[in-house]
C-alpha cells in the first residue's frame, strides 16, 4: 500500500530515477520496532520533493539511507542507478561527493575556514583546478546573494547568511540531488522564506533534483510534491 | 672476697681467654699467653713490695670500704675499689694499645639520711700513663681516679663520679692482717682456688666528700683489702657473702662464704684479730652465715638477705644495714647486680662494730661465662 | 545566612558539574588523575628513596659519631698516636677515644670494608649504642685477629660467627675471625669493629691513629675548644664539630640527590601541564552547559570556584594514588636494587622507608595545587565568557586563550638567560634550576604567538586535506597550544638531558683516553687503604719481560678541610713540561713559576671547593707537616668527586720518605703480548688478588659501563616525562577528535572519504608535533647549555664539553612526530566510525 502511494503518478515522465529506494527496511536494535518498513521512493531528475513527518518517524534515517551514509537492513538503495549495497564505503563516498549536496538545519560550515573556502571545499575534494574553483565559488555565492561575504568567517555572519553559504556549498559542485534536512529550522521566518525560495530556485535552475525534509507544512509546500512519512510508511499527500 | 662481683668484666675476659674460644684458631702465628703466676701456700706477703701490683697474676684488687661522718654527725658509707686484671692476650702485639692489663674502678657513697646511693665506675686498658697499676707500692689509677700509698704509709684516694666525689686519706693505725694461712687464702675445695689476701682494718679517714655539689669535711674509719690471684673462683660457685667489720674495741673480723647451687655452701673462711693484735683464722666449719631479714629491690625485684647472724668461732655477730637500698647495678659494664653496703654489727644486743657486707649471686647466678 | 546560601549554591553547582562531567566523559577525570598520580608517584618515590638513603647515612653517621663533642680527624693515613695521651690529659677533655678507621681491601670484592679499630672501653662512653651492639663480647675483641661484623657486612660477605674473613694487607692476604655479628638495628651499614691494638697490628699501622673522639668536661664550649685545639694540631689534622662529621657523606651526595629531586619535580610539572590541558579541553567541551548554568543564575565566581574545586578533587585523588604508588615504587627499589640510584656513594643497604609525613603531605598538596591551578586558568576564562555568546556556540577558543601576553614570555626567557650567570648557593646550582624553570615557562608562554605566526606564514599548498588541517590549527591556536605545551616541556627537557649526558659521555671518553695512555693499568685492590707495593715489588714488576716502561703512582687520601670529603693525592712521575701532555689540563699558569716551587696540579673540584687558583700557593699536609706547593694548573677529573691533586713523585718522596706505590701503568715493548705480560706480572705476587691488572681497553670499557649505569635512572625519569607529554598530546588529540565529531560528520556528508578525514587528523598531528619537536629541540638546546655549563659544573665540579647528538635527537624527534600522528589517527578512527557518525547525526 505504501509503495503504491509513493509511486503516485510521476513515474513515467522522466525515465530513470536519480535516487531510488526499493522495499527498504531499517531498525536500530533487535528489540525495537522498525523505523522504516519496506519503503519505496523514487526521485526523478528535475523533481523537488518534500518529505514531512513528525519527530521520530525516521526522516533522518531516510535521508541517511538516501545519501548512502547508512545501509538498509533489507531492500536496495540506488543512486544514479548504482546499487549502494554492492559497492564499498569509499565508492559510496565518491559517488556522494559528485552527486549529492547537503543542507543542514545547523548549517555546519567549518568555523575555521572562510566563506569562500567553505564553499570551495566540495570542489577541492573533486579536484577541480584552482581557477575554475574560484570562478564557480564566486558565482554560486553571488547567485545566493552573499558574494560580498566571501572573505569573512562564519562566526561573523547571521544565521540566514550562514545558511545561504551552506546552500552555496551544497550547490557548488552542481550535484544531481540536493538533500536539505530542516534547512529553515534555525532561521527566523523572513530568512526561512528567502532560504526556501533560494533552494527551490537553485534546484530548478541546475535541473537537478531536490529532497526537502521538514515538518513545516509551509516549507513543504514550496516543493513540487509532498510525501508524508509516518509509522505506516511513506505516502503521497493529496495536494489541496 | 668481694672482688669478683664488681670485677666481673675482668673475670669475663679472663675466663673467656682461659677457657679458649669455640672459634677456630687463627693459625700458629698467634697464641694467647696463658702463663699466669700461681698462688702457692707458704709464700708470705712482704711489705712494702706486696703493697704494689702483681702483674703476672691474673687478677688483683685494692678495696676500701668504711664509715664516714660529716661535721653534723650524719653517717655515710663508702667504697672505693681498684681492680687490675691481666687478659690472656697475644703479648707479641707491639701496639701501645695492646691491653696487657685492664684497670677497673668502682666507687659508691651511701647516705642513709637522704636514702641515696651515689655510684660510678671506670674501666680502661693500662697504657700511655692514662691508666696503670704500679708494682712496688700501692699506686693505681684510671685518669683522675686514683689510689696511692705515700711514703708515710697513708693512702690517698680520689674519685670524681657523677654527682659525687671522694677525696679521702686513710691513715693506718694497725699493721696488715694476713688472712688465711699467713696471707694464703683458700676459696674452694680445689686447693688451686686460692689468693694472696691481706686486710688493713681500722684505717683512720680524713678528707671531704662532695654530694650533688655540696662539699663536706668528713672523718671516719675504713677497711682495706688487697688480694691477688690467678685462679680462685670455684667453678661451682653461684655467689658469695662477705663481711669486714671494724670492732669498736680495736679488733677486726673478716668472714666469707662461697655458695653453690641449691643453697649449698662450697667454702667459707674467716679471720679475727682481737684488740691486742692476736690473729685467729677459721676453717669452713667454724664459720656460719644465717639470714634474718630479706629486702626486695624495687628496681630489679631481687631479694637480698640484708640482716644476718654470722658465727665466727665463738663470736655471734648480728648485722644490720645502714640503709636497706645499697644495691649496685653494674649490668652495663660487668653484667652483675649485687648488694654492697655499710652495716652495723651487734653482739648480745649491744653494738660492737661497723663494717661492710657484700652479697652476690642473688639475682641470677654469677655468670662468669 | 546569605553567605551560607551562596556556599550551598556553589556546592550545588559543583555537584552538577561533577556529575555531568563524570557521566559525559568518565575517561577525562581518569586521565587528569593519572597525570597527577604519575607526577606525584615519581616525585615521592625518588624523594622517599633519597630520604631513606640519607636517613640511613645520617643514622649510621650519628651512630659512628656518637656522643662526642669534637672529632679530631686526620686523613686515611692518619697521625701519630702520641696525640692521643695529649688530648686525653687535656683538662677540658672528659673522655678521649682513639679510632683507627681502615678501608680494608677484600679479595675479589669491588668495595672495601670499613673497619673501625676502637678501644671499646673508651668507645663505650662515646658510641654506647654501637658498642652495646657488640654486647658482652667487647673483651673478646682483644683477640688480635678478631672482628665483629655488622649484620649488613656479614650478609654482604656471607660470613657468620666463627668464619674466617680474608683481608688484603700490603700485598698479602691475612685472615680475621668473625667473633660475632652486630644486629642490624644497631648499625645498618656494612662495618667491621676491631680492637684498636689488634687493628694497628693486623693492618700494619702500629703507632697510627686517624681519628680521636673527644667528649668535653661539662660546661666547656665545644666550638671555642675546637678553635683553640685546631691551632695546636699538626697540618692535615682537623678538629671537627660532630655535625660536620655526620654530614660528610650526606654533603658528598647532596648535589646528586638534589638533581634527582629536581628531575622528579620536572615530571610533576609535566603532569601539571597535562592537567591544565585536560581541564581546558573539558571546560571547552562543556562550554554550553556552563553557559547554561550562568544563564540560570550561577555567578561567575561560583562557576570559577566549582571548576577549580573539581580540578582540586582530581588532584587529591591523583595525589593520594600517587603517594601510594610512589611508596610502592620506593619500597620495590629499596628491596630490589639496594637502591644506590646509580651512585656508589649513595649505596645503602637494608634501608627502610621511614614515613616522612611532612614531605609526603607537601607532595600531595603540590598535586592538589597543581591540578587546581591547571583547572583554575581555564575556569577563569570560561567564567568570563558572556553566557549568550557561549550558548550560541562561540567563545570556545577564548575559553583557553592564554591570558599572559607574549611579553611575559620574552621577559621570562631573558630573565632565565640572565639568572644562569648567578653564582651557586651553598654549593648548589639553585639559580641554574631557576633559570631552567624561567626559560621553560617563558618559552611555553611564547608558544601561542609563535605558532600563530608560523601557521599564518604557512603557504597554501592546494592540497585540500593539508590546507584544511592547517586552517583548523590556525583557528584553534589556543587548543593547539595546549597540546604543544606538554610536548614542548617534556621533549625540551629530554633533549637538554640527552645533550648533557651525551656531552658528558664524549668528554668522559676523551678523558679516559687521555688518562690511560699505557697498554696495561694496574692498581692495588680498589678503595683499599691497606695495600700497596714496596719498592721491591715495583722493581719486580719493572723487570717483567715484555715491559718496555712502567710508571708508578702513589695515591693517598689527605684532608684539606676537616668537614669535607678527603682529597686524593696522586704522586706520579711527571715533570712540569710533561704535565700539559699527560694531564687533561683545563687551565694552566702563564708565565714563569716561582723558583724552587714544587708544582701541584689540582682538579677542578679542588679549585671549586677550596678556592685555589692557578699560580697560587697550596699547603699540602704530608707526614704531619704542611708543605708549600705551587698550583701549576687545573685539570679535569671525572673519577674523584672529592677532588684530586697531582704532585711529582720525587717531591712526595722527599716530603714523606714513602717509596711505596699503589697504581702503575705499563707500556709494552713492541710486539709483546699483553696477556702474557699480565700473567707474568701476576706471578710477581704471592696471590692473584694482591693487585688488579687490566688492559687499558678493559678499563675504558668498564668505566663506560659504570657511566651508563649511573645515568639509567636519569634516562628512565626523562622517558617517563616524555610519556606523560605524549599522553597529553594523545589525549588532546582524542578529545578534540571527539569534540569535532560533528565536523567530521559534515565532511563525510559532503563527500570526504573516511581515510581523508583520518589523514586530516594525521596532518594536524604531524604539523603540531613537528612544531612541538622543533620548538622543543631549540628550547632543549638552550636548556642544555644551562645544564652543561651551570648545573653540571656547579653540582659536580667538573667541566664537560658540549656535544650535540644530532642523530639521536633526530630519531627521537621523528619517533615523537610519528607517535603524535599515530595517536591522532587512532583517535580519528573512533571519531569517524559508522556508529559515531550516527550518534552525531542524532545529536543534531
Amino acid at each position: 500500500m505504501a509503495e503504491h502511494a509513493a509511486r503516485a503518478d510521476h513515474t513515467a515522465a522522466t525515465g530513470t530515477a536519480l535516487l531510488r529506494l526499493e522495499r527498504v527496511s531499517k531498525r536500530y536494535g533487535a528489540n525495537r520496532p522498525a523505523v522504516l518498513h519496506r519503503v519505496d521512493l523514487e526521485v526523478l531528475p528535475g523533481e523537488y520533493l518534500a518529505i514531512m513527518g513528525e519527530s521520530g518517524v525516521g526522516k533522518s534515517t531516510l535521508l541517511n539511507l538516501l545519501a548512502g551514509l547508512d545501509r538498509p537492513d533489507s531492500g536496495r538503495v540506488l543512486l544514479d542507478g548504482i546499487d549502494l549495497s554492492t559497492i564499498g564505503d569509499d565508492e559510496t563516498t565518491l559517488l556522494r561527493r559528485r552527486a549529492i549536496g547537503f543542507v543542514f538545519q545547523a548549517f555546519h560550515v567549518l568555523p575555521y575556514l572562510t566563506v569562500r573556502q567553505n564553499v570551495a571545499l566540495p570542489l577541492e575534494l573533486l579536484g577541480i583546478a584552482q581557477s575554475a574553483r574560484r570562478a564557480r565559488t564566486d558565482a554560486v555565492l553571488e547567485a545566493l546573494g552573499v558574494g560580498e561575504l566571501a572573505q569573512r568567517f562564519p562566526r561573523e555572519l547571521s544565521g540566514g547568511e550562514i545558511q545561504r553559504v551552506a546552500i552555496a556549498r551544497a550547490l557548488a559542485h552542481r550535484p544531481r540531488v540536493l538533500l536539505a534536512d530542516e534547512p529553515t529550522g534555525n532561521l527566523d521566518p523572513r530568512s526561512a522564506v528567502q532560504t526556501l525560495a533560494l533552494l527551490r530556485m537553485q534546484v530548478k535552475q541546475d535541473a537537478g533534483a531536490g529532497v526537502l525534509i521538514t515538518h513545516s507544512r509551509a516549507a513543504a509546500e514550496t516543493a513540487d510534491r509532498i510525501l508524508i512519512l509516518d509509522a505506516h510508511g511513506l505516502k503521497a499527500e493529496e495536494r489541496a | 672476697m668481694r672482688g669478683p662481683s664488681a670485677a666481673a668484666p675482668a673475670f669475663a675476659a679472663a675466663l673467656a681467654f682461659c677457657a679458649g674460644h669455640a672459634l677456630p684458631a687463627a693459625g700458629a702465628r698467634y697464641a694467647p699467653d696463658t702463663a699466669y703466676a700461681a698462688v702457692m701456700p707458704g709464700a708470705v706477703p712482704t711489705f712494702p713490695a706486696d703493697y704494689g701490683s702483681h702483674d703476672r697474676f691474673r687478677t688483683e684488687w685494692w678495696y676500701v670500704t668504711g664509715w664516714l661522718k660529716t661535721a653534723s654527725g650524719k653517717p655515710l658509707g663508702f667504697q672505693i675499689t681498684f681492680f687490675r686484671t691481666r687478659p690472656s692476650i697475644w703479648r707479641e702485639n707491639p701496639s701501645a694499645f695492646s691491653p696487657r692489663q685492664l684497670i677497673i674502678a668502682h666507687a659508691a657513697l651511701g647516705d642513709p639520711t637522704r636514702g641515696r646511693l651515689w655510684r660510678d665506675q671506670r674501666i680502661a686498658r693500662a697504657g700511655f700513663g692514662l691508666a696503670q697499676a704500679d708494682a712496688g707500692d700501692t699506686r693505681v689509677w684510671i685518669g683522675d681516679w686514683k689510689l696511692a700509698r705515700a711514703n708515710d704509709g697513708a693512702y690517698h684516694a680520689q674519685v670524681a663520679g657523677a654527682h659525687f666525689s671522694l677525696h679521702l686519706t686513710f691513715y693506718p693505725t694497725q699493721p696488715p692482717m694476713l688472712n688465711g694461712a699467713s696471707g694464703f687464702s683458700r676459696k674452694g675445695p680445689d686447693p688451686e682456688a686460692a689468693s694472696y689476701y691481706y686486710s688493713i682494718p681500722h684505717l683512720r679517714v680524713g678528707g671531704e666528700v662532695v654530694r650533688s655539689g655540696r662539699r663536706d669535711a668528713v672523718s671516719g674509719e675504713a677497711w682495706l683489702d688487697h688480694e691477688w690471684s690467678s685462679a680462685y673462683l670455684d667453678r661451682g660457685a653461684i655467689g658469695w657473702d662477705w663481711i669486714g667489720i671494724n670492732l669498736d674495741d680495736g679488733g677486726a673480723v673478716m668472714a666469707f662464704r662461697i655458695r653453690g647451687a641449691n643453697g649449698t655452701v662450697r667454702w667459707a673462711g674467716a679471720s679475727l684479730r682481737d684488740s691486742g693484735g692476736a690473729l685467729e683464722t677459721f676453717a669452713p666449719s667454724e664459720v656460719a652465715f644465717t639470714p634474718l631479714r630479706q629486702w626486695k629491690s624495687p628496681r630489679t625485684a631481687i631479694s637480698y638477705p640484708i640482716e644476718w647472724r654470722v658465727r665466727v668461732g665463738a663470736r655471734r655477730l648480728t648485722l644490720r644495714p645502714l640503709m636497706d637500698d645499697q644495691e649496685n647495678d653494674a649490668r652495663r659494664s660487668s653484667g652483675a647486680i649485687y648488694w654492697e653496703g655499710a652495716v652495723r654489727a651487734s653482739e648480745h644486743g649491744k653494738p660492737v662494730g661497723r663494717g661492710y657486707l657484700e652479697l652476690t649471686g642473688y639475682g641470677a647466678p654469677m655468670r662468669l661465662r | 545566612m546569605g553567605a551560607r546560601r551562596a556556599r550551598g549554591g556553589a556546592l550545588g553547582v559543583w555537584r552538577v558539574l561533577l556529575v555531568s562531567q563524570i557521566r559525559e566523559q568518565p575517561a577525562r577525570p581518569i586521565i587528569s588523575v593519572l597525570a597527577i598520580a604519575i607526577g606525584v608517584a615519581l616525585a615521592s618515590a625518588i624523594f622517599l628513596v633519597n630520604g631513606a638513603a640519607l636517613a640511613q647515612f645520617t643514622r649510621a653517621a650519628r651512630r659512628l659519631v656518637g656522643e662526642s663533642d669534637v672529632v679530631v680527624r686526620g686523613s686515611r693515613d692518619g697521625f701519630s698516636e702520641s696525640l692521643f695521651p695529649l688530648l686525653a690529659r687535656n683538662p677540658d677533655v672528659a673522655v678521649a677515644s682513639p679510632v683507627l678507621e681502615i678501608d680494608a681491601a677484600l679479595p675479589g670484592r669491588p668495595l672495601p670494608l670499613k673497619v673501625l679499630g676502637m678501644d671499646p672501653l673508651r668507645a663505650d662512653q662515646m658510641q654506647p649504642a654501637l658498642i652495646a651492639g657488640v654486647g658482652a663480647g667487647i673483651l673478646d675483641l682483644m683477640r688480635p685477629d678478631g672482628i665483629y661484623l655488622s649484620a649488613a657486612a656479614a650478609a654482604q660477605l656471607g660470613a657468620g660467627r666463627g668464619d674466617a674473613l680474608a683481608v688484603i694487607v700490603g700485598d698479602a692476604p691475612k685472615h680475621l675471625v668473625v667473633l660475632g655479628i652486630i644486629p642490624a638495628d644497631v648499625y645498618s651499614q656494612p662495618l667491621g669493629i676491631m680492637d684498636i691494638a689488634s687493628a694497628q697490628w693486623f693492618f700494619d699501622r702500629i703507632g697510627r691513629l686517624n681519628r680521636i673522639d673527644l667528649r668535653l668536661v661539662d660546661g666547656r664550649d665545644p666550638d671555642a675548644f675546637r678553635a683553640r685545639l685546631q691551632r695546636t694540631l699538626p697540618a692535615g689534622i682537623f678538629a671537627i664539630a660532630p655535625r660536620a662529621e655526620r654530614d660528610r657523606a650526606a654533603t658528598a651526595t647532596r648535589a646528586y640527590r638534589v638533581n634527582l629531586n629536581m628531575l622528579a619535580l620536572v615530571a610533576l610539572w609535566t603532569g601539571a601541564f597535562l592537567v591544565f590541558s585536560t581541564q581546558s579541553l573539558s571546560v571547552l567541551r562543556r562550554r554550553n552547559s556552563l553557559a547554561l548554568l550562568r544563564a540560570l543564575g550561577v555567578t561567575r565566581a561560583q562557576l570559577e570556584r566549582a571548576l577549580t574545586a573539581e580540578g582540586a578533587l582530581w588532584g587529591a585523588v591523583g595525589g593520594a594514588l600517587g603517594l601510594g604508588v610512589g611508596a610502592l615504587i620506593a619500597a620495590l627499589m629499596l628491596r630490589l636494587f639496594t637502591s644506590d640510584l646509580g651512585n656508589d656513594q649513595l649505596r645503602i643497604v637494608g634501608a627502610s622507608l621511614a614515613a616522612q609525613p611532612l614531605a609526603l603531605c607537601a607532595f600531595f598538596a603540590m598535586g592538589v595545587l597543581v591540578s587546581a591551578f591547571g583547572a583554575w586558568l581555564p575556569a577563569r576564562a570560561a567564567a568570563r565568557i558572556a553566557p549568550a555568546r557561549a550558548l550560541k556556540g562561540g567563545g570556545g577558543a577564548a575559553a583557553v586563550q592564554s591570558t599572559a601576553g607574549p611579553w611575559l614570555g620574552v621577559i621570562l626567557c631573558l630573565a632565565g638567560v640572565g639568572i644562569a650567570w648567578l653564582p651557586p648557593v651553598a654549593h648548589l646550582p639553585i639559580f641554574g634550576y631557576i633559570s631552567v624553570a624561567a626559560l621553560l615557562f617563558g618559552a611555553v608562554l611564547l608558544v601561542p604567538p609563535l605558532t600563530v605566526r608560523l601557521l599564518r606564514a604557512a603557504p597554501h599548498s592546494g592540497r585540500v586535506v593539508l590546507d584544511t588541517a592547517i586552517a583548523q590549527l590556525r583557528d584553534n591556536v589556543a587548543l593547539s597550544t595546549l597540546s604543544l605545551a606538554s610536548i614542548i616541556v617534556s621533549f625540551s627537557l629530554m633533549v637538554a638531558m640527552a645533550i648533557m649526558v651525551y656531552s658528558f659521555r664524549v668528554s668522559f671518553e676523551n678523558w679516559l683516553t687521555r688518562l690511560l695512555p699505557a697498554d696495561i693499568e694496574l692498581r692495588v685492590p680498589i678503595g683499599s687503604g691497606t695495600s700497596y707495593w714496596s719498592p721491591e715489588d715495583q722493581a719486580k714488576i719493572a723487570a717483567v719481560a715484555g715491559v718496555e716502561r712502567v710508571e708508578f703512582r702513589r695515591t693517598r687520601q689527605i684532608d684539606l678541610a676537616g668537614a669535607r670529603m678527603p682529597v686524593t693525592l696522586i704522586a706520579r712521575d711527571l715533570t712540569r713540561a710533561q704535565a700539559a701532555t699527560i694531564l687533561p689540563l683545563v687551565r694552566t699558569v702563564h708565565g714563569a713559576a716561582p723558583p724552587n716551587a714544587r708544582p701541584a696540579w689540582i682538579s677542578e673540584a679542588v679549585a671549586d671547593i677550596y678556592g685555589y687558583r692557578p699560580g697560587g700557593t697550596l699547603m699540602l699536609p704530608l707526614a704531619g707537616w704542611a708543605h708549600r706547593f705551587y698550583v701549576a694548573g687545573v685539570w679535569r677529573d671525572y673519577a674523584r668527586s672529592g677532588g684530586a691533586i697531582v704532585i711529582e713523585r720525587a717531591d712526595y718522596l722527599a716530603a714523606t720518605g714513602d717509596s711505596t706505590a699503589t697504581e702503575g701503568a705499563i707500556w709494552l715493548a713492541p710486539g709483546q703480548d699483553g696477556a702474557a705480560v699480565v700473567a707474568a706480572v701476576h706471578k710477581c705476587f704471592a696471590r692473584p688478588d694482591s693487585l688488579e691488572i687490566r688492559t687499558s681497553t678493559a678499563v675504558r670499557r668498564h668505566s663506560l659501563r659504570i657511566f651508563d649505569r649511573a645515568f639509567t635512572v636519569t634516562y628512565a625519569i626523562e622517558a617517563i616525562s616524555v610519556l606523560i607529554g605524549l599522553a597529553g598530546v594523545g589525549f588532546a588529540a582524542s578529545s578534540t577528535a571527539l569534540a569535532r565529531r560533528a565536523e567530521f560528520g559534515m565532511l563525510r556528508h559532503i563527500g570526504m572519504l573516511r581515510g581523508q578525514v583520518i589523514r586530516l587528523l594525521a596532518h594536524e598531528g604531524v604539523v603540531l608535533s613537528t612544531l612541538g619537536v622543533l620548538y622543543g629541540m631549540t628550547l632543549g638546546v638552550v636548556l642544555s647549555l644551562v645544564l652543561v655549563y651551570v648545573i653540571n659544573r656547579e653540582s659536580f665540579h667538573w667541566s664537560i664539553d658540549l656535544a650535540i647528538p644530532f642523530w639521536q635527537l633526530s630519531v627521537l624527534g621523528a619517533i615523537l612526530v610519528a607517535a603524535a600522528a599515530g595517536t591522532a589517527v587512532w583517535s580519528g578512527r573512533s571519531a569517524v566510525s559508522q556508529d559515531a557518525l550516527r550518534a552525531l547525526r542524532e545529536d543534531w
